[in-house]
C-alpha cells in the first residue's frame, strides 16, 4: 500500500497493445511450465514435447536472470513437430521488457544489403537498453487564471495562475511568454495541468472531477481525472527501453531521423556502431544504462550459408550480443556455399557451440489434443467423429495440413447451414484440397501431360 | 502476504487447542515471529509515509518562500527601504535587501533537503518491497540521462 503512494517516484511502463490476427501459431501463449519448471502435458496452447519444453524453460531462466548471453540454442526437429511453437512460446513469456527479433533464414539474402548487414541489424535489434528520463514537473489542478490586459492594448501582459493539489495550493507570477503557451493550451479553471520546470512545456491532463459539474455540454473526448495528491513540485522518472539498432539508425547521418519509419534503413556504417558502442559502455559505467541481452530468433537456419555462419561464430564473442535461437528441419545435408555434407546444415565448429533441443513427431493422442486447440482458436465447432477422423488425416498425411481442413471444413459446414462440422464436410474438403502425397502421386501418375516434364528427374536438391 | 498470515494464524490456533504446554510454547514462538514480521513491514511503510508527508511539507514552505520572493520584486518597484517580515506573531521592519538575502537561503535549505528526501525514500521503498516480498522495480537504481543525451534520442522516447 505504501509502495503504491510512493507512485510519482515509480518509474512508468509503457504499455502495447498486441493486436494478432489468428495465425498458425497464435494459439500459443507461453511454454506451458509449473513454477518448478515442469510441462504439464496441456497447458497456454502447447501440447506434449515435454522434454524438449522443460530444456526451453531452463534456458527461459536463464535468459530472464541474464546469465548467458553470446550463447546460441538449436531447435531440431521434423517438420510439424512444433518448433517455432517452442520458440514462440519463450517468446511469450520472456514479456514485453525484453527484446525477441523472430528473423526466417531466407529473410537476410537483399539485394539491398549485405548478408551480414542484415544479420548484424538483426543481432541489435536483439539487444535492449534500459535508460532513465527524470523530469522536475509541477502537477496541479488550476484553481484560477488572472490575465491582466495594458490599457492601451500594447505592451506586456502579466497574470497570476493559482495551482492547488489535494494538499497544498500556491499562486504563481505569469510572465508574457506563459500566458501566451497557457492560452495556446486554452487551459481554464479546473484543468489539470503539467509544468515541465526545464523547458517550461504544459501539458494538460484533463478536467477536474470537482468541476464536472460546470458545463452540461461536453466534448466527448473531455477526460477527467482526480485532483494530484502530494507536492505541487514533483519528480517524475520514465524508464525507457531502446534497442541498439533503434540508436544506430537515429545516429546513421545519411538517413536522418524519417528512416525508422519509411522501414528501409539501407546499411548503417560501422564506424556509427561503434560509436554508439562506445557510448552505452559509457552510459553503463556511469550507472545510466543497463544492457538486455534478449533473443533472436533464426528460422530456417539452414538457408544460411557458409558466410553467414562464420560471421554468426563472431558475433557471438562480442561482448553486447543476444542469445541466438535457430531452428531447422534438416537432417544431415549440405552446408549452403560449400560441397561438405553436416548435420542439420549447420558446420561443425557452429554445431559445437549450440545447446540442441530435439522435437519428436506428436503421438496420437497429442494430434488430437492440438486439432482441438486449434479449433477454439479458429471457432470451429468439430463432432467427435469428425474429431475422430481428422486426427486420423493429421496422423497419415501431416499435422499441417489437418490443420488447413479445420478453417476450409468450418466453411463449407456454414455454407450448408449447419452448425457442427460433420464428418461429410471433412470428406469434402479431404477431396477438394490434395495433401502433399496425394498431390505427388497425382503427378507421378500424369507427368507425361504436364509441360517440361523429366522422366526420372531427382529429388529435391535444397541446401 | 496477507494469505500467508491467516494460514499461519489458523495453524497457531489449532495448536493452542492442545493441552500439551509444548504445542503451546510452539504456537507463542510461531506468533510471535509473525506479529515481529507485520511490525516490521509497518514501520516500514509508515517510515515511507512519513517522508512523503514530510516533503509535502517542505514544498509548501518553498511555494510559500517563492510568493514572498515574488511579492517583494513587486514592492522593490515602488522602492521603498524596508518591509514588514511576520515572524511567528509579531512583525519586525527588515531591510529589503537582508530579507530577500534570508528567503533565498532558506530557499537553498529547502531544496538541499527535498532532494536528500528524495534520496533516502527510494531505499526505504526499496526495503519495503524487499519485505513484502515484491520484485524490484525495473531501471529503479539507474541514475537519469542528462537533458542533451535525452534531447538526442527524444524521437525514439516519444514513439
Amino acid at each position: 500500500m505504501a509502495a503504491q503512494m510512493a507512485a510519482t517516484k515509480v518509474p512508468e511502463v509503457r504499455d502495447i497493445t498486441r493486436i494478432e490476427r489468428i495465425g498458425a501459431h497464435s494459439h500459443i501463449r507461453g511454454l506451458g511450465l509449473d513454477d518448478a519448471l515442469e510441462p504439464r502435458q496441456v497447458s497456454q496452447g502447447m501440447v506434449g514435447q515435454l522434454a524438449s519444453r522443460r530444456a526451453a524453460g531452463l534456458i527461459l531462466e536463464m535468459i530472464k536472470d541474464g546469465h548467458i548471453a553470446g550463447r546460441a540454442v538449436l531447435i531440431a526437429g521434423q517438420p510439424g513437430t512444433g518448433k517455432t511453437a517452442i520458440a514462440m512460446g519463450i517468446a511469450q513469456s520472456l514479456g514485453q521488457d525484453t527484446p525477441f527479433t523472430a528473423i526466417a533464414g531466407s529473410e537476410i539474402f537483399s539485394l539491398e544489403m549485405s548478408k551480414t548487414e542484415a544479420l548484424s541489424q538483426a543481432f541489435r535489434k536483439a539487444i535492449g537498453v534500459r535508460i532513465k528520463e527524470e523530469t522536475e514537473i509541477i502537477e496541479g489542478e488550476v484553481v484560477e487564471i488572472q490575465i491582466d490586459r495594458p490599457a492601451t492594448g500594447t505592451g506586456a501582459k502579466v497574470g497570476k495562475l493559482t495551482l492547488k493539489t489535494t494538499e497544498m495550493e500556491t499562486i504563481y507570477d505569469l510572465g508574457s511568454k506563459m500566458i501566451e503557451s497557457l492560452s495556446k493550451e486554452r487551459v481554464q479553471a479546473g484543468d489539470v495541468i503539467t509544468i515541465d520546470k526545464a523547458t517550461g512545456k504544459i501539458t494538460k491532463l484533463g478536467r477536474s472531477f470537482t468541476r464536472a459539474r460546470d458545463y452540461d455540454a461536453m466534448g466527448a473526448q473531455t477526460q477527467f481525472v482526480q485532483c494530484p495528491e502530494g507536492e505541487l513540485q514533483k519528480r517524475k522518472e520514465v524508464v525507457h527501453t531502446v534497442s541498439l539498432h533503434e540508436i544506430d539508425v537515429i545516429n546513421s547521418r545519411t538517413q536522418g531521423f524519417l528512416a525508422l519509419f519509411s522501414g528501409d534503413t539501407g546499411e548503417i556504417k560501422s564506424e556509427v556502431r561503434e560509436q554508439i558502442n562506445a557510448k552505452v559502455s559509457e552510459w553503463r559505467e556511469e550507472g545510466k544504462a543497463e544492457i538486455i541481452p534478449g533473443v533472436l530468433f533464426i528460422d530456417e537456419v539452414h538457408m544460411l550459408d557458409i558466410e553467414c555462419f562464420s560471421f554468426l561464430n563472431r558475433a557471438l564473442e562480442s561482448d553486447l550480443s543476444p542469445v541466438l535461437i535457430m531452428a531447422t528441419n534438416r537432417g544431415i545435408t549440405r552446408i549452403r556455399g560449400t560441397n561438405y555434407q553436416s548435420p542439420h546444415g549447420i558446420p561443425i565448429d557452429m554445431l559445437d557451440r549450440l545447446l540442441i533441443i530435439a522435437t519428436s513427431p506428436y503421438t496420437e493422442k497429442e494430434t488430437r489434443q492440438i486439432l482441438k486447440i486449434r479449433c477454439e482458436e479458429e471457432d470451429v465447432e468439430l463432432s467427435e467423429e469428425a474429431h475422430t477422423v481428422l486426427t486420423r488425416i493429421g496422423l497419415e498425411t501431416s499435422l499441417r495440413y489437418a490443420i488447413q481442413l479445420i478453417s476450409t471444413a468450418g466453411l463449407v459446414c456454414r455454407k450448408r447451414r449447419g452448425t457442427e462440422v460433420q464428418v461429410e464436410d471433412i470428406k469434402r474438403v479431404y477431396s477438394l484440397f490434395l495433401d502433399e502425397s496425394r498431390s505427388s502421386q497425382y503427378m507421378k501418375e500424369y507427368q507425361d501431360s504436364f509441360l517440361f516434364n523429366e522422366t526420372q528427374g531427382t529429388q529435391m536438391e535444397t541446401s | 502476504m496477507f494469505h500467508v498470515v491467516v494460514v499461519s494464524w489458523s495453524l497457531g490456533q489449532s495448536q493452542s487447542g492442545d493441552s500439551n504446554p509444548q504445542s503451546e510454547y510452539i504456537m507463542d514462538d510461531e506468533s510471535q515471529h509473525i506479529l515481529k514480521y507485520l511490525t516490521e513491514i509497518e514501520v516500514a511503510a509508515e517510515d515511507v509515509l512519513s517522508d512523503k508527508q514530510q516533503m509535502v511539507d517542505l514544498d509548501v514552505k518553498r511555494h510559500r518562500n517563492r510568493e514572498a520572493l515574488s511579492a517583494l520584486r513587486d514592492v522593490s518597484q515602488q522602492s521603498e527601504g524596508k518591509v514588514k517580515v511576520c515572524f511567528g506573531n509579531m512583525f519586525i521592519k527588515l531591510p529589503k535587501a537582508t530579507t530577500k538575502n534570508m528567503i533565498q537561503k532558506d530557499q537553498e535549505q529547502l531544496d538541499r533537503e527535498i532532494s536528500d528526501l528524495r534520496k533516502r525514500l527510494k531505499a526505504k521503498v526499496n526495503h519495503l518491497n524487499d519485505l513484502q516480498g515484491k520484485p524490484e522495480l525495473t531501471g529503479y537504481n539507474l541514475s537519469p540521462l542528462t537533458s542533451d543525451e535525452i534531447k538526442a534520442i527524444h524521437s525514439l522516447l516519444k514513439r
